[in-house]
């Protein structure tokens, strides 16, 4: 057996986490299944996975290099945990057993004015006197501690397990009255929820932002998109692909806190994951000039998207249909979307214009002839469109390339009656044309 | 030392890729897309669109045929997506997919104000897998360009922005500036788009490069429906 005792220094400015000794144990985890919190530190025994880790010297060293953000660590070793404890609260990390002072022995704590007035100042001392005497004067509990510290007990503690789910409070120091701010407190929260991805190995979908608004100033009757009334608020954040990339969420984050208006002061906040993924291995390219530098695509449009609005940033869909505004659907982007865009080619796709105009614009007319950025000349038509009946909305065109003089060929249309039949002048002169795309 | 001077006659670009004879075109240290037409590439400092550059294209206003202009080079500028910011119609995928830009790499974004589309070009310009950003900027200012124009260079995407022929006599940081015009021909001779290469990395080019106004099919259907109609009226004679 051989355990290592660690504890987190104390550090005036620890706010990078949420919860330090949370996330410390969290991080724990990844050395050792038998991790327990003793008071504020952590006892790890590594004797079984030491060499998984290509012996103790190398466990160490991964141990230091992997410290969450803005910790420092104190340890000692020992082979028994209340050893370990021991040299770790006395601070002499290679101290023999025999020569730790009392106050190191949890189980002695509650005694320690009598035992001084026996004499008693180290572990040695108090391991020489009589076990019977010492049992029925101090009781069982520290005849049981000095065996489990010497080694002639098994120690048993319950272990630490990493939660299912990621669910995590903080409190704020001070109430904040403006929503971008509570930004600063998300930070920490989501620092905690990167330590708690690493020792998944997960990434995030989907989490969302609790927020607890000041019951004396609150306002039950505010409901908006965040707030349905209640003395809480909330804002769900979704990605498309898992990520353990905080900046990423911490962008998204801020965009979305800048659109929230909190009706009352905030005092608690809470961070909750939704939805993770396993997260696979990145493969990277052995050759450097292969890894292009910058953001990746989705992060970059969910980005413009939390700031304009989804429904600005957009991708295509092609639909089989016949009228030209239906043949195409521009949709709000997300990666599944936009992987089912590609579709078979009509042969007549070679021939439409560029450019579709939203709202077909209806043209004047002089002397019959359309205008158009100067009077059109039709050059290729009729191609006629009829369509539209079995929905209930007959749609009868004609369409022509038509040429401008200064705009270039464009896309026009004929708007045919649908009664038809009457060919007299007079209908022929009320013809009604639309110009719907540009060739360009 | 003079002699060695003398006897190794000067080369200009040897002393920085960005030093160039005014009578010749820039040996481009940018590397460049090949814009599909060869009169075109002929008049570009190192033969193509520069990539990691701002291009300028400026058209008079109802004219857009920007993609006449630059399908073709999209159509081979990789699989990444190409960001449509700020486009004045909506395009339309079924045609631009015909002409080789898959519907699946096209994403336009929407946005009216010109900031949030100068904010937006400059977050499309630092992700890694975007391959080219189209942008619409009419009032865009010289400063705000420039600073497209640092980010396309940064990251080495193409990036290409439109706008109003009004802004001919701005300064503009582009590399390159050029102006569209379509020209509409008597019916013998076909229709043509003139270029005029406002701005380039040479010397200034004074004729306006004339470019077939139109992709193959759509020349080819104009040139049936006219035959058709002399059969008609020949016909009908």
């Amino acid at each position: 057996m051989h355990w290592i005792a660690v504890q987190a220094a104390p550090e005036p400015q620890a706010l990078a986490l949420a919860d330090a000794d949370t996330a410390l144990g969290w991080w724990a985890l990844q050395f050792t299944p038998l991790v327990a919190r003793v008071e504020h530190s952590l006892v790890l025994e590594v004797s079984g996975s030491e060499r998984l880790f290509g012996g103790r010297a190398a466990l160490l060293q991964r141990l230091f290099a992997s410290l969450p953000p803005a910790i420092t660590l104190q340890q000692a070793q020992g082979e028994t945990s209340l050893l370990a404890l021991g040299r770790l609260w006395a601070q002499t990390p290679e101290a023999p057993i025999h020569s730790l002072p009392l106050h190191t022995l949890a189980a002695a704590r509650a005694h320690l004015p009598t035992l001084q007035r026996l004499g008693c100042a180290h572990w040695g001392q108090l391991r020489a006197l009589p076990r019977g005497g010492l049992a029925r004067r101090f009781g069982a509990a520290l005849v049981d501690a000095l065996d489990s510290a010497y080694g002639q007990r098994p120690e048993l503690y319950p272990w630490l397990t990493l939660p299912e789910l990621f669910d995590a409070p903080l409190e704020l120091s001070a109430a904040v009255e403006t929503a971008p701010a509570l930004l600063f407190g998300a930070r920490r929260l989501l620092a905690q929820l990167l330590v708690w991805l690493r020792a998944r190995q997960r990434g995030v979908l989907a989490l969302e932002l609790l927020w607890e608004l000041d019951a004396r100033r609150s306002n039950a009757l505010h409901v908006d998109a965040h707030h349905s009334g209640g003395a809480q608020g909330r804002l769900e954040l979704r990605t498309a692909e898992a990520t353990q990339d905080m900046q990423h969420l911490q962008r998204l984050l801020g965009e979305q806190l800048a659109r929230v208006s909190l009706p009352a002061p905030v005092l608690y906040l809470r961070l909750r994951s939704l939805q993770t993924q396993a997260l696979a291995g990145e493969s990277h390219s052995l050759l450097p000039e292969d890894q292009r530098k910058g953001d990746s695509l989705h992060q970059t449009l969910e980005r413009l998207g939390a700031r304009l609005g989804s429904e600005q940033v957009l991708c295509v869909q092609p639909q089989a249909r016949h009228v030209p505004e239906q043949m195409q659907a521009w949709l709000p982007w997300t990666a599944l979307a936009a992987k089912k865009a590609g579709s078979a080619l009509s042969d007549q796709a070679a021939l439409l214009p560029t450019w579709l105009l939203a709202v077909p614009q209806q043209l004047p007319l002089k002397e019959g002839v359309p205008q158009y950025h100067g009077a059109l000349a039709l050059l290729a038509g009729p191609q006629r469109l009829e369509t539209g009946w079995l929905e209930g909305e007959a749609t009868l065109r004609d369409y022509f390339v038509a040429r401008s003089a200064k705009a270039g060929l464009v896309w026009i249309y004929r708007e045919r009656l649908a009664s038809g039949g009457q060919k007299n002048a007079s209908a022929e002169l009320r013809l009604r044309w639309y110009v719907h795309g540009l060739f360009a | 030392m003079i002699a060695l001077a003398r006897s190794a006659p000067l080369v200009l670009h040897d002393i920085h890729a960005d030093v160039w004879h005014a009578h010749t075109l820039s040996r481009s240290v940018l590397p460049v897309l090949a814009t599909g037409d060869a009169l075109l590439d002929a008049q570009l400092p190192g033969g193509g669109w520069p990539v990691g550059a701002l291009t300028e294209i400026l058209q008079p206003p109802g004219v857009h045929s920007e993609w006449r202009l630059l399908l073709p080079a999209l159509a081979h500028s990789g699989l990444g997506p190409v960001l449509l910011v700020g486009a004045p119609h909506l395009p339309f995928a079924p045609a631009l997919a015909a002409q080789g830009l898959k519907a699946q790499r096209l994403v336009w974004v929407k946005a009216q104000a010109m900031d949030a589309r100068l904010w937006a070009c400059e977050q499309a310009l630092r992700c890694a897998e975007v391959s080219a950003v189209l942008a619409w900027l009419p009032q865009a200012r010289s400063e705000q360009l420039r600073r497209l124009q640092m980010a396309a260079a940064e990251h080495s995407k193409l990036l290409f922005v439109m706008r109003p022929a009004s802004a001919q006599d701005e300064a503009s940081p582009a590399a390159l500036r050029l102006h569209l015009q379509p020209h509409a021909a008597a019916p013998p001779l076909a229709d043509s788009l003139q270029v005029r290469l406002l701005k380039r990395r040479g010397p200034p080019l004074a004729k306006p490069i004339s470019l077939q106004a139109r992709a193959s099919p759509l020349t080819l259907l104009l040139a049936s429906s006219q035959a058709h109609a002399l059969d008609c009226r020949t016909s009908r004679a």
